[in-house]
């Protein structure tokens, strides 16, 4: 009887595009299907050519569940500039290859500035001449601003003969396509992927169970933490005048760590599925809180981000090779374009530009800086003030609009008082544990997480089943539990 | 096969039918007063299974009129909710005096619908006060709830079996920033007629930027009243009082949950 009753299409439908549901690493979905996709890539993982076929139909699938037909703008963008690549390299005439660089340049930012930012556009011509342009109804492809930020890198370092091109379109269909990249990055060169791909050596112990327990602490920051205490930041930032100077700041701290959390934890999980999948993919955060002043922070930020605009946008613009004014104009330029990328909205900008300003001022102020003796003291408040800048910052990022930003940040200013710490703590208990636990375990040093990682390595495999158990089970009691939205402490 | 591949194969598998087992008990398990949440694997499966019999089922309810004829008999209307309350129910309680309704309003502070579900606080007040109407003014406290439409719909399910068949209008949440589904979810549970989306309505906000402003409130009634009126699976006489406001004839209060 209720096998008569199941409808085709919509089982069908679990496997089909929903705007509302893109697949994502912590999604059940995506895990089902990675239980049917292993055993497959791990039979044919020796067969180079048709292990790269399967990656890409599970990617172009994985991309087709999370934008729909959009994949095919994907499979054109590799198209193109795989034979842009094929052509610069070829031709011995310079004209002819700026051509081609200039051609292949201006269509993957075309296809990312028409799908990112034209509404933005639209809003602000709304705003300049008091018009009435309806914004368009557009979805973003997902994770068009990384494959477009790789794909540009590819082409370029073909253009400057740093790298070879490939002569296998299959390799870079592949490369761009690749799943584990494709929603959020790391934003992988392709001279560091595709010598792994050409080689395909067989995935060993230490990267298929390493990959795992990156995934692992992935899951945890991402699934448990940032989605727990993003709650919270979300009802304070959503209406910032509801709520005391105490109560804000406490929304900043919990969206300074969630941030982290959810980008790490992305790129962690990204990160392990490619060492499953025998790739070395990188590192894209190194305990970015942990830096004692603008410059490390944003050498430990979003690596792959940080150091792709300093190839492709800083170094191009003259660096620091022009003189010290042209290079601090190129720092701004370089952290404005950084902050837009992020989004569509002023106020990604100001983000940018208050890290651009900042990166000069400390360029500036370094020989001063040398001079002063470095103690536990001076080193303790190095980190503060680069630690508040930085929290100081996200209010920007994270906040709706320019006046959501003033009011968490007046309210600080003028609304704070000590005696809501107990209420707080009280009734968010909870959520005040777990911003303890994170910042703690930041501050855990490397060799200690090495250590972990190799001991579950060599575990047995009935304790690693146990751990990935207790994971799962934390990421379900945590997702349905609530964060009191109100103290009513008034009442 | 690459050995380590088929121990993480087996190990994902094995983790996978684990959930999957623990999902046959879809409210969770108590183990030593722990509350321990089951996945959703076999509920969505159910889902999956009971759409073609959901749509035959509403297939033959088109036929049924779902807007019952004007009622202007005098009712016995209990309006319960969270703070939102404070601005709607005397705005309520006037149209109740123009037209001899008898209002009861029970606002508890900072409440959800997770409050109300967990509780048996309804069905005591419909024993209490034995209303034939109810309002609800609820979800302004679960905006921001992740996977709301798994997490809340079983206390939502709850409330409207406490409801029975007792006519009622929940009035959705004044949203100030978007809602993580909790309005869809409204929309996708609560009879036809029966729901007003307030999300989409424009508010003047009182100081702390989420409740409306006592005027505001009084014109976001007027606005449910005249929907009741248009669209409204129970309409009841509700004529138009004039501006004003009025006092329930009781009014209950619960402190914000702990």
């Amino acid at each position: 009887m209720m096998l008569n009753a199941i409808d085709l299409t919509q089982l069908l439908s679990l496997f089909s595009f929903n705007r509302d549901e893109p697949m994502l690493f912590t999604s059940g979905l995506f895990w089902v299907l990675f239980l049917v996709f292993l055993p497959v890539y791990a039979l044919l993982k020796s067969q180079r050519h048709k292990m790269m076929i399967f990656v890409i139909a599970f990617s172009l699938f994985f991309f087709y569940k999370s934008s729909g037909w959009f994949f095919l703008l994907l499979v054109a963008t590799s198209f193109i500039d795989w034979w842009v690549a094929q052509f610069i390299d070829s031709s011995k005439n310079r004209t002819e290859r700026r051509i081609a660089l200039t051609v292949s340049l201006v269509l993957s930012l075309s296809v990312l500035l028409f799908f990112k930012y034209s509404n933005f556009v639209i809003w602000n011509i709304n705003e300049l001449i008091n018009g009435n342009f309806q914004p368009l109804d557009l979805i973003l492809p997902v994770g068009v601003s990384f494959y477009t930020f790789r794909t540009i890198s590819y082409v370029v370092d073909v253009y400057k003969g740093k790298i070879q091109p490939t002569d296998d379109y299959i390799d870079y269909l592949f490369f761009l396509s690749y799943f584990p990249c494709l929603v959020a990055g790391p934003i992988v060169r392709a001279r560091d992927f595709m010598p792994q791909l050409q080689e395909n050596k067989p995935a060993t112990r230490e990267m298929i169970y390493g990959g795992l327990f990156l995934v692992m602490l992935g899951i945890l920051k991402k699934a448990v933490f940032a989605d727990y205490i993003a709650q919270y930041n979300n009802i304070a930032f959503g209406n910032p005048s509801g709520y005391t100077g105490f109560e804000l700041l406490m929304a900043v701290l919990g969206f300074t760590m969630q941030i982290y959390c959810d980008f790490s934890g992305y790129s962690d999980m990204a990160i392990g599925l490619g060492g499953i999948m025998g790739f070395d993919l990188g590192i894209n955060f190194n305990y970015p809180y942990r830096s004692l002043n603008v410059t490390e922070f944003w050498h430990r930020w979003h690596i792959t981000l940080s150091t792709w605009l300093r190839d492709y946008v800083y170094i191009p613009l003259g660096g620091n090779r022009k003189g010290k004014v042209r290079q601090h104009i190129n720092l701004m330029v370089t952290m404005l374009l950084g902050g837009l990328w992020h989004g569509a909205a002023w106020t990604f900008v100001v983000w940018g530009a208050g890290h651009g300003i900042a990166l000069c001022v400390h360029k500036l102020s370094k020989p001063w800086l040398d001079r002063i003796e470095s103690t536990p003291v001076t080193r303790f408040f190095s980190w503060l003030m680069t630690f508040s800048f930085v929290a100081f910052l996200w209010i920007f990022f994270r906040a709706n609009s320019f006046h959501a930003a003033d009011q968490v940040i007046r309210g600080i200013l003028t609304d704070f008082e000590w005696a809501y710490l107990p209420v707080f703590l009280a009734r968010r208990s909870t959520w005040c544990i777990m911003l303890a636990i994170i910042f703690g375990l930041h501050f855990v040093p490397r060799h200690v997480w090495d250590r972990m990682r190799d001991w579950f390595i060599n575990v047995h495999w009935a304790v690693k089943l146990v751990i990935f158990i207790v994971l799962i089970q934390l990421v379900l009691q945590f997702a349905s539990a609530t964060v009191q939205p109100f103290l009513y402490s008034q009442f | 096969m690459n050995k380590h591949y088929w121990g993480l194969w087996t190990l994902l598998l094995a983790a996978l039918s684990f959930f999957v087992v623990l999902s046959f008990w879809q409210d969770g398990i108590k183990v030593g007063g722990i509350d321990i949440k089951t996945g959703t694997f076999v509920r969505d499966l159910k889902n999956t299974l009971a759409i073609k019999i959901d749509s035959a089922t509403t297939d033959s309810a088109k036929v049924k009129a779902w807007r019952a004829p004007m009622d202007t008999t005098a009712k016995n209307i209990l309006f319960i909710g969270d703070s939102m309350l404070e601005g709607l129910a005397p705005r309520l309680a006037k149209y109740c005096d123009k037209n001899g309704h008898k209002l009861v309003e029970v606002i508890w502070y900072s409440s959800s619908t997770l409050c109300w579900g967990e509780t048996a606080r309804l069905t005591e007040l419909i024993n209490k006060y034995h209303p034939n109407y109810i309002f609800v003014c609820l979800g302004a406290n679960e905006l921001y709830v992740p996977d709301i439409k798994n997490a809340r719909r079983p206390y939502l399910k709850k409330m409207l079996a406490e409801m029975g068949d007792i006519p009622y209008v929940w009035i959705g949440p004044p949203n100030w920033d978007k809602d993580t589904g909790i309005n869809d979810l409204l929309a996708r549970e609560l009879g036809k007629g029966c729901f007003y989306l307030s999300a989409n309505d424009k508010f003047e906000r009182s100081r702390d930027g989420a409740h409306p402003t006592r005027e505001s409130a009084h014109k976001w009634m007027d606005r449910v009243i005249k929907w009741i009126d248009a669209n409204g699976a129970h309409p009841f006489r509700l004529d138009d009082p004039g501006e004003g406001i009025a006092r329930a004839s009781r009014i209950v209060v619960y402190q914000p949950p702990v």
